[in-house]
């Protein structure tokens, strides 16, 4: 598989779209933290460094989605997966080889803004607010995460043969994903009860107490949602973005048992499929 | 006689449609297998099959001795390189970067042969020209340049004419020549262009419906194509006893026809017909070509 890697990472290099999402993330890293800054001096309001850091996980998803399905559907529209299988590599070693570079590839973004959110943010912002092992914690999340979406993207890529329909699917699921994780955010941040007032004839307002929220979840649905809060790749970039992880060992379990599973999935229907 | 590919009984079902239908055939070491047959046959089926893009329903084809479903089949496949359908290189790549992919792919230690392989193919000045910019025949090339890297025993070419032209369909024809005798280099050609195929093959495969209707070498088909004197005739067997009589080879078919294989004086002829009372109907001169062997076999018709 080390040929494959060292074919892939010299086509990677050369990839106009991978050049195109290294100089939107670095140009984001540095963006980000100069308007937090103005922001600051404007308002007189403190932004933390930390505000912003993971700002680049809103997007990874769909950056992942656009890398993916063009670097991989690539092989197919050129034909050029034929000439890997042809020559006796294991078509096991072939899907493996594109996961790695297509997941390697958006780690690498990730550490681009960052690196770039750093050197201008650290000296505009100050430190980090957090300790240290919390944003350790969530970085390691982003990149799990990040390994995931390459991995279900990968799935996609590796078994649609048409580069363009690979797009739309990729695309199209990717925002599905963080809408999905947008909702379920919603619905969960929802207040158990809501305070009740009255409006007596005099004018006066009166507190009456608080009343149920009938839009809260409760019991199993509440369940249900904080399930799908925690699993949906959607649903763990926005806990990371908004630093807001409630069950800390959840989010990097399912990235890694997503990306098993889609892995899996993945490697086994490319063995059987019939190729072009 | 040593084979580099044997098929046997090879079958491939796409839901309810059979593009292979128990087809076997044997490709002899340094041979320019030429595989015929019309759209549809199963030339390209077959091709993706033995290039390991897809797997037979049923049957089995071995490579160099190791069968298609065993683990020694990879390192056959070493030994081959393929163009399938269109050529396949990434079109955002230059020639030598395109080659450089693939000599990666196959862990090739260096690039010392890139050049060279450009220089076999005729693309050593296209530079920094990205492969989407090459004309269809240069592209064309490159896919055969890709295929050569590594240097197999073994290539494969699906329609490598196709969209080509004159000149063009003359380079490849003289590439894969070179490649065959300068490198004894095995070749499996599928061609709809059958006046160029007859150019190039030693060895015939015809197929139609997934099936191999015929297998034969360049010299059987040139045996079976031989030129012959095409006769119309009143009565047959008076035409038998006097070919036999001036000692000509011949072979007689229904209604009255019968060709004659060798160089027939008319008026000799004509006389001794006379006296047996036959008429001479018509007189057609024949020099069967491969494409009319195709038709002829394809078609139901005469079948040696």
């Amino acid at each position: 598989m080390s040929r494959l890697l060292a074919a892939n990472f010299v086509r990677l290099k050369k990839s106009h779209a991978f050049l195109a999402e290294i100089i939107f993330m670095i140009f984001l890293g540095i963006y980000e933290p100069i308007v937090r800054y103005f922001d600051m001096k404007q308002s007189g309001e403190i932004f933390p460094l930390d505000n912003g850091f993971f700002l680049c996980v809103a997007l990874l998803l769909i950056l992942a989605a656009v890398l993916c399905s063009l670097y991989v559907g690539t092989e197919y529209s050129d034909g050029t997966i034929r000439n890997k299988v042809v020559v006796g590599r294991r078509r096991p070693a072939i899907y493996l080889a594109n996961l790695i570079t297509c997941a390697l590839a958006d780690t690498v973004l990730c550490l681009l803004y960052f690196a770039a959110y750093l050197c201008v943010g650290l000296p505009l912002l100050g430190p980090f607010q957090a300790v240290l092992p919390q944003v350790a914690y969530y970085i390691l999340c982003t990149f799990l995460l990040s390994i995931a979406a390459s991995a279900i993207f990968t799935l996609a890529a590796m078994l649609i043969q048409s580069k363009a329909a690979t797009v739309a699917v990729c695309l199209l699921g990717a925002f599905a994903l963080l809408l999905a994780g947008s909702y379920i955010d919603s619905r969960l941040s929802e207040p158990e009860t809501y305070p009740s007032f009255s409006l007596i004839t005099d004018g006066e307002v009166i507190n009456e107490g608080e009343e149920p929220n009938p839009h809260y979840l409760r019991g199993t649905k509440r369940k249900v949602y904080e399930f799908f809060y925690d699993f949906l790749p959607g649903g763990q970039a926005v806990q990371i973005v908004s630093w807001t992880v409630a069950r800390p060992w959840n989010p990097p379990l399912y990235a890694m048992i997503i990306t098993a599973a889609a892995t899996g999935c993945g490697v086994y229907a490319f063995n059987k499929k019939d190729l072009k | 006689m040593d084979y580099v590919l044997r098929a046997d009984a090879l079958c491939k079902q796409y839901k309810h449609f059979k593009a292979l239908d128990n087809l076997s055939l044997s490709i002899p070491r340094g041979a320019i297998y030429g595989l015929v047959g019309k759209n549809g046959a199963g030339k390209t089926t077959l091709i993706r099959l033995v290039c390991g893009l897809q797997s037979p329903t049923s049957g089995s084809y071995t490579l160099y001795g190791a069968r298609h479903d065993q683990p020694a089949i990879l390192g056959s496949r070493r030994r081959m390189g393929a163009v399938v359908e269109t050529p396949s290189i990434y079109l955002e790549l230059t020639a030598r970067e395109n080659l450089i992919e693939q000599y990666l792919v196959l862990g090739l230690p260096s690039f010392e042969g890139i050049d060279d392989l450009l220089k076999l193919v005729g693309l050593a000045d296209t530079g920094k020209k990205r492969a989407k910019n090459f004309s269809l025949g240069m592209r064309q090339r490159l896919g055969i340049a890709v295929a050569l890297a590594g240097d197999p025993d073994f290539l494969v070419l699906d329609e490598p004419a196709n969209g080509l032209d004159p000149e063009g369909i003359v380079e490849i024809r003289e590439l894969i020549l070179k490649l065959n005798r300068e490198r004894q280099i095995t070749v499996l050609i599928s061609s709809h262009i059958l006046d160029e195929l007859s150019r190039l093959a030693t060895h015939y495969g015809f197929i139609d419906g997934g099936h191999m209707i015929r297998e034969l070498s360049a010299s059987d088909l040139e045996a079976a194509c031989r030129k012959c004197t095409r006769l119309k005739v009143s009565d047959t067997k008076a035409l038998a006893r006097v070919l036999d009589a001036l000692g000509l080879s011949y072979q007689i078919f229904p209604e009255g026809e019968a060709d004659v294989y060798a160089q027939v004086n008319i008026t000799k002829l004509a006389l001794a017909l006379d006296k047996e009372h036959c008429e001479i109907l018509t007189v057609q001169e024949r020099d069967e070509s491969l494409e009319s062997y195709y038709i002829n076999l394809i078609g139901g018709g005469r079948h040696e």
